[in-house]
């Protein structure tokens, strides 16, 4: 796997998978989780981004997904689009046809 | 085919019981990620980038016709409609729900499938030619080896948790399809001066991110004799492969931190304590599981048959196919055909459900519902009469499925790549797209004639790129996706290890090098009957990569 990078003072979500269904998945304002990443709660630094990863990590004990961990994004475009290229895949899916013609 | 017993049956069935159990318990919050991950590992289901990915063990590549529509069927109930046949001889299913999974694996038990040996630091499921059984130039059916190899491996508690995962392959043909020499152990029959037929055991090959040659550990192993020495092998390999460091524990880096002296003789002592043990083959026991491979009722048949001399005259387009895709059978009258699950553009090894239900009715009117999976991501009809060649073209054509491709540029070897896989760096099934349809036209395609263009993902080179006459690796550059390139690799009984000719390029100008380099062999090789991979080791490295650098 692409190792994460070091998250600096830079916008910031937390994602994970959906323990049911493997489901990407974002952390919202809410506390609540999503598949779309327009809904995710982006915050700006890094004290931010650690209590973001600590209320998700609480969810994860709690059974709702599984191994959450932060991204950084552009949050100057809408919705914020994830920095690295794994992310963006994980937040749009394959970029292939996904099913054979016939 | 073999045909489970009571006791593999309960075996399958105590299996996803105990899954289901552990599911639930997962979800009712009873057990951690942390105590379910290698439970849910060892039952094939894997957390990837978008949902929880199931493989599915094909033991040495056999499928019933009954098999794949039971695969067809899952994929429709629990999966989105198709699944992805891998480099292992397996299916993968890429949308498999947690909560699904063990209904799942229940409805694969009643047709006596498992994803049991699909992860895990076990002995993986054993691999094989694809033409087992059915091949014109092969000494023995190599399944019934990778049966007993099964039935003795399958939770056997001593290698159950080894240093890293331990995959074994066997050839029963000179020919080697089932690249034996690139695995853990690779296990070739052949004939000894007496004329008795025994093993080649080779050792410490693998690709990965340390690619080795596996080398011979013995020239010939008495078959009664295999699994003493295998075991012989997995003790020695347990008790001194690393444990320290994830990317040395596999027996490959063993093997060459030792030597392969010293790895024979700690093998051959060991070999010599337990070789007249329990696990000494009676030819009783052997005869009983051969007896399931026995070959399908042929027909005694003479001479080429009129409907496929009338065919191959007349039908341009089933001439081209039945060239490339079809293969010599050992029975007078009958061919092998591949099916190519290579379409120009389409991901490669994915079939749909409907296609895997058509390909299960053919099989039974032409194949004597035999089907089997090939290690380069294709389908293999085993035994078709050759007059029936025409009208099996026609049935697969109206599927999508006859593409005349196999071996050519466009049978492209490729893993999921990051479109799916949580391990990779880049991706790899477009790029694959990509060439492919550089090489769709058919006359320059058959012209180029013989050429295997694999390309992995990352490092772990499930798309065997290393052993490509052109390899692929995708890697990450700070954030884009890099493709190197590597020539002269092989998987075959020549094998060899590519070598790379430069630095990484982009998605495009990886593309373009590799249109660069076929144009550079059509330039530079002797006569069309020399393969790309030839005039590679004819001429070398140099004006490849300088048609690739120097004109960029």
């Amino acid at each position: 796997m692409a190792k994460a990078p070091k998250l600096n003072s830079q916008p910031q979500i937390v994602t994970a998978n959906d323990l049911r269904s493997g489901d990407t998945v974002y952390l919202t304002v809410t506390g609540g989780w999503t598949r779309r990443i327009a809904e995710a709660a982006v915050v700006a630094n890094v004290e931010a981004g650690a209590a973001l990863l600590a209320e998700a990590e609480a969810q994860a004990k709690q059974n709702i997904v599984v191994a959450p961990y932060l991204i950084p994004v552009d949050a100057s475009v809408t919705p914020p689009k994830p920095v690295q290229y794994r992310e963006v895949l994980r937040a749009e899916g394959p970029s292939t046809e996904t099913r054979p013609a016939a | 085919m073999y045909q489970y017993d009571e006791i593999d049956q309960t075996m399958v069935e105590e299996r996803v019981a105990q899954f289901r159990d552990q599911v639930a318990r997962r979800l009712t919050g009873e057990i951690s990620e942390d105590e379910f991950k290698p439970l849910r590992l060892q039952n094939g289901l894997y957390l990837q980038l978008h949902a929880y990915m199931l493989r599915i063990a094909i033991p040495y590549g056999t499928l019933s016709s009954r098999q794949l529509r039971g695969l067809a069927q899952i994929g429709c109930t629990y999966d989105r409609g198709w699944g992805h046949f891998t480099t292992r001889q397996n299916l993968q299913y890429n949308w498999i729900k947690l909560e699904d999974a063990p209904a799942a694996l229940a409805d694969l038990a009643k047709v006596q499938m498992h994803a049991i040996q699909t992860s895990g630091n076990c002995i993986r499921n054993t691999t094989t030619d694809q033409f087992a059984g059915a091949a014109h130039d092969e000494i023995e059916d190599p399944r019934v080896w990778c049966e007993i190899i099964r039935q003795w491996s399958t939770f056997h508690p001593e290698f159950s948790f080894l240093p890293r995962k331990f995959k074994i392959a066997v050839t029963g043909s000179p020919n080697d399809r089932a690249a034996v020499r690139v695995h853990d152990i690779g296990l070739r029959m052949h004939k000894n001066d007496a004329g008795e037929i025994g093993f080649e055991v080779i050792v410490g090959g693998g690709l990965g991110r340390t690619p080795f040659i596996g080398k011979t550990i013995r020239d010939f192993l008495p078959k009664q004799d295999l699994l003493s020495y295998l075991e012989a092998i997995l003790r020695i390999y347990n008790q001194f492969g690393r444990r320290d460091n994830l990317f040395k524990a596999r027996i490959k880096i063993l093997v060459h931190e030792i030597g392969i002296e010293t790895m024979r003789e700690k093998v051959e002592a060991e070999f010599a304590v337990s070789k007249h043990g329990a696990l000494k083959l009676p030819q009783e026991a052997i005869d009983q599981i051969a007896v399931q491979f026995a070959p399908p009722a042929f027909e005694t048949l003479s001479g080429i048959s009129a409907e496929y001399a009338n065919a191959f005259r007349t039908d341009f387009e089933f001439g081209l196919w039945a060239r490339r895709n079809t293969f010599k059978h050992k029975q007078p009258g009958y061919s092998i055909v591949t099916i190519s699950l290579k379409k120009e553009g389409a991901p490669p090894g994915d079939a749909s459900a409907e296609q895997m239900n058509a390909v299960a009715d053919i099989a039974d009117r032409y194949s004597f519902g035999e089907i089997r999976v090939t290690h380069e991501q294709n389908l293999v009809l085993p035994h078709v009469k050759q007059s029936d060649l025409p009208a099996v073209f026609k049935a697969l054509k109206a599927w999508d499925l006859a593409t005349p491709n196999v071996g050519l540029a466009s049978d492209i070897i490729a893993c999921p790549g990051l479109d799916y896989c949580a391990l990779a760096n880049a991706r790899s099934i477009p790029i694959a797209q990509q060439i492919a349809l550089r090489f769709k036209n058919w006359e320059r395609a058959h012209d180029i004639g013989e050429l295997k263009i694999k390309i992995s993902g990352c490092i772990n080179a499930c798309g065997h790129h290393h052993v490509g006459h052109i390899g692929i690796l995708g890697v990450d550059k700070a954030g884009e996706e890099f493709y190197q390139i590597t020539l002269g690799g092989s998987a075959d009984d020549q094998a060899a290890l590519g070598d790379l000719i430069g630095p990484s390029l982009n998605t495009k100008d990886a593309v373009d090098a590799i249109d660069t380099l076929v144009e550079t062999y059509l330039r530079l090789r002797k006569s069309s009957d020399e393969r790309f991979l030839d005039t590679y080791r004819r001429i070398g490295i140099a004006p490849f990569k300088e048609a690739v650098y120097v004109s960029a």
